[in-house]
């Protein structure tokens, strides 16, 4: 970077421990050449007004503003302009010289005009006043002590994983008070005498009544451990409660003045808690994905970023910032490796790069062949469970009753168990970047994670729709001998991964984590322990775990709606049960993640997860028949048949409007209007590109020219002063 | 380490820091309190002053590899007033807003205080953030080298405060690393 006309300018090579300035090198009062000649110069000024208005004190070297104008001119000059711009607490300045300057706003004032002081005066309560609920709100910030202590112990990176906890409950609670508003409420109303409403019911059709079989199993004697079954699975006396879909065979409510149409409001809330959660991940992770996709674009700002943000300033405690600094080596030695990897790879020859591939290409069939068996044995048991859980239960010892009951919940977990070691391995040699070869192993554990859910739906999804010549299937449309009400045994699946999912983790932390721990600190002279060690805070294993949590939540609320207030209950536990276990059994792990890495992972995986849970949820609404013998839509063919219905009472003109917008018509000219957008914005981005290249060279160039001229100019001095 | 006089702030006091500063009133009161404590006996907290290294050793500053910097910038003559710990409490609270940060920022990052951050700079900071005895010359020439080839714009081996606030303002990190929460508030 350097060149011949610089190199004069150069400092040459820093000494490690910086003692001898230029200054100090030259004769007394020779200004040194560079960078008085920049202070002087009236772009530098310039910026450095607009940063400061009133002079810095000064100091006996290196000012950073050369005291030229007089205060007052400098003053005013600096207050027309920014008068109305920025409030007196953005500038730069300590506190005695920011009084002045509003005492001076303030008589500055007074020659305005009656309308502008009246703006101004009620900007600036505006500004107070939101200021104000600002600071409320930041009260009632759930958890606010705890996070803010875990961020000085451990840094941002782990913060943003219980930030992100705090999220999903908050997101369940908001899940459920919609569901609660739309469906529960009307029905409480009703049930408690609390208005004077009554629920209507639609008979069955005659050629139905046969769909409308539901046999509610009971048994003469009942055992106390059916109970805990009960419990655990969600079938006997929990069958029939509001926990499950099966409990809102209601078609109205007539209030006074109106009808309730309850089959719509269940749909519509399905809908609702969909799109709130996507809109809510959406905006929360559009600033992450701005930076991300700046960031990618050009493998960029990670120097700048890493150095100049590297430390966490709000770090207190000594041994975590012996941790920061040594996770700081290793990230920066990790860069440059990862540099000189980087142009190892750009060197391959076409020999080595074939094989490469053709060895990548075999490896991903291995990964593929991986998860094609692990989704065989989820479905494998899924079926085998289902098949037997319709038998005698009470013939049954109560161990072999739970393992079949949760057998498609323990093969999951299994599955989850072997992969992600089984994915370390092959990617070993794959021959990618370390970085990337991190990511890659986090995208196929989430993948596989979230999958398996949806194999588990499908297989369910198989079971109810197949009909093996039975007539009494052909008639109802789903398997009506098996899951008279289907969608109570699915919510009865998901309720069970849930209990499952959480029994699991609690186990892994009270029977895993502080057991470990103990062994690490009582018996720590056998060789074994120490090698293994204390627990570390894996940031993707706990964060993969929350989201599979969350999607089984999103899949299951449609069919089980009490199933998101369970799901808050469990990630309000599960908070304060990683905080123990993080702050009593985990050693900071040596590899940090940054926050802002750490945000947009979440956000993204949770993004898929939600993506993941909408595809069986659209299929079942749509393409399952309903089940005829409970819930809201037994007079209707499919769930999604309660919209055009409801269309069909509108008023006509508003009719022929829906109808309108949702055909052919309308649609492909919409969507060819949308492409037309895109292509426009995508040839603005393009166009700004090239100006900002262009931009950039202009700038190196003028840069050297200034250079040039001041190196003229300090050679036409010296000449001068010699002579 | 004695009391001052236990003077109660005056409201119309706090009013007005509240509307210079970016603190809460919690925030200025416990700042406050803290103050006090570790003042010299028998002054008025508006004419007391703390010593550069009874700042330094504050908790909240304590590990910070960068806190001479911090003192240096925010005191006034080696010593810090009142006013300058709330500006100091400030500029790194969590409400502070981008620009105020970014222009703080560039003169503690500028050790030698020439108005512009240089390589000489940069290996500085990188040594304080390694804070290790074996860091070779070339890595230190390697990161000085790679951060200025990202943001140094004008391609002379410096960054002035526009290339260091360009660079800021696309960093995803900064605002959330440049916070700091004094005593505990």
């Amino acid at each position: 970077m350097s060149e011949s006309s610089v190199s004069a300018l150069q400092s040459g090579r820093p000494p490690r421990q910086p003692v001898v300035h230029q200054e100090n090198q030259l004769v007394e009062g020779f200004s040194s050449p560079p960078v008085n000649f920049l202070q002087e110069l009236p772009s530098y000024r310039s910026v450095a007004r607009r940063r400061t208005t009133i002079l810095p004190r000064d100091k006996q070297s290196g000012t950073l503003l050369k005291p030229a104008d007089s205060y007052g001119s400098h003053l005013e000059g600096g207050i027309t302009k920014n008068l109305s711009s920025q409030s007196i607490r953005k500038y730069a300045l300590n506190i005695s010289e920011k009084r002045r300057l509003r005492d001076i706003q303030e008589t500055q004032m007074k020659y305005l005009s009656e309308w502008d002081q009246w703006k101004q005066y009620s900007s600036k309560s505006w500004k107070r006043f939101l200021e104000k609920a600002r600071e409320m709100t930041t009260h009632l910030e759930l958890w606010r002590q705890d996070i803010r202590s875990i961020e000085g112990k451990f840094g941002t990176g782990i913060q943003s994983y219980f930030s992100f906890l705090r999220f999903l409950v908050l997101l369940n609670l908001v899940i459920f008070l919609i569901i609660f508003m739309l469906v529960l409420l009307p029905i409480l109303l009703t049930k408690y005498k609390i208005t004077n409403s009554t629920f209507v019911l639609i008979p069955f059709k005659d050629m139905d009544i046969q769909c409308t079989i539901y046999p509610i199993s009971s048994s003469g004697l009942i055992y106390f451990y059916s109970y805990i079954i009960d419990l655990l699975s969600g079938t006997g006396f929990l069958e029939e409660t509001s926990l499950f879909y099966g409990h809102y065979t209601i078609h109205g409510i007539k209030f006074q003045n109106f009808t309730y149409d309850l089959p719509l409001a269940y749909l519509i809330s399905t809908i609702a808690y969909l799109a709130l959660s996507l809109l809510w991940i959406v905006k929360r992770s559009v600033e992450g994905f701005k930076i991300n996709l700046i960031r990618s674009e050009e493998h960029f700002q990670s120097y700048c970023n890493k150095i100049f943000a590297g430390w966490d300033f709000c770090i207190t405690n000594r041994s975590m910032a012996d941790l920061k600094h040594s996770s700081l080596r290793y990230e920066l030695r990790a860069d440059l490796e990862e540099e000189r990897i980087r142009q190892k790879i750009a060197e391959r020859t076409s020999e080595e790069t074939i094989r490469i591939y053709s060895l990548r290409l075999f490896l991903n069939c291995i990964v593929l062949a991986v998860l094609a068996a692990c989704f065989y044995a989820i479905y494998i048991a899924t079926i085998f469970s289902q098949e037997h859980m319709k038998k005698e239960i009470d013939k049954m010892v109560f161990g072999e009753n739970l393992l079949i009951l949760y057998l498609p919940s323990i093969v999951i977990t299994l599955a989850n168990f072997i992969t992600p070691i089984i994915f370390a391995k092959i990617i070993h040699y794959e021959d990618y970047s370390p970085g990337f070869e991190i990511r890659l192993t986090i995208l196929r554990c989430v993948f596989m994670r979230l999958a398996t859910i949806c194999v588990l739906v499908f297989t369910l999804g198989s079971k109810i729709t197949s009909c093996d010549n039975d007539t009494l299937c052909e008639l109802c449309g789903y398997n009506q001998k098996l899951y008279p009400c289907w969608e109570t045994q699915v919510g009865q699946e998901m309720y069970k991964l849930m209990i499952f999912d959480f029994i699991m983790i609690l186990a892994v932390t009270i029977f895993v984590d502080f057991p470990r721990k103990l062994l690490v600190t009582h018996c720590s002279s056998w060789k074994l322990i120490q090698c293994w060690g204390q627990q570390e805070f894996a940031i993707p294993d706990n964060v993969l775990g929350i989201v599979y949590g969350q999607t089984i939540c999103w899949i299951g609320a449609f069919f089980s709606p009490l199933l998101p207030a369970i799901a808050t209950l469990k990630f309000i536990i599960i908070f304060y049960v990683k905080e123990l276990s993080l702050l009593y059994t985990c050693r900071p792990s040596p590899r940090q993640f940054r926050a802002s890495n750490s945000n947009f992972f979440f956000l993204l995986v949770l993004l898929i997860g939600l993506c993941l849970a909408i595809i069986p949820l659209t299929i079942s609404m749509s393409r399952i028949p309903s089940s005829k013998a409970c819930g809201p839509f037994t007079s209707f063919n499919t769930t999604w048949d309660v919209v055009p219905r409801t269309v069909s009472t509108f008023p006509s003109s508003l009719q022929s409007l829906v109808h309108g917008i949702t055909s052919e018509a309308f649609a492909v000219p919409f969507f060819m209007i949308i492409c037309l957008v895109m292509f426009y914005f995508i040839a603005l981005a393009g166009a700004h590109k090239r100006v900002v290249v262009q931009l950039r060279e202009q700038l190196s160039l003028e840069s050297r020219d200034k250079r040039y001229l001041i190196q003229k100019l300090t050679e036409a001095q010296k000449d001068v002063r010699s002579h | 380490m004695g009391q001052c006089l236990r003077y109660q702030m005056h409201w119309e006091d706090l009013e007005e820091y509240q509307a210079l500063t970016f603190l809460t009133r919690n925030e200025i009161l416990c700042i406050h309190d803290t103050f006090l404590k570790l003042c010299p006996a028998g002054k008025y907290y508006k004419e007391a002053t703390l010593t550069m290294d009874q700042v330094s050793s504050l908790p909240a500053l304590r590990v910070n590899p960068f806190r001479d910097r911090i003192c240096k910038v925010f005191s006034h003559d080696d010593v810090f007033s009142f006013e300058d710990v709330l500006s100091m409490a400030s500029v790194f609270s969590e409400q502070a807003c981008p620009s105020l940060k970014i222009e703080y920022a560039f003169r503690i990052y500028d050790f030698n205080e020439n108005g512009f951050i240089d390589e000489e700079d940069l290996q500085r900071i990188v040594l304080r953030l390694l804070n290790s005895n074996d860091v070779s010359e070339d890595m230190l020439m390697d990161l000085a080298h790679h951060v200025l080839s990202e943001s140094d714009l004008d391609n002379d081996n410096m960054l002035s405060f526009s290339e260091f606030e360009h660079a800021m303002f696309k960093s995803p990190d900064f605002m959330n690393s440049f916070r700091i929460h004094f005593w505990g508030c």
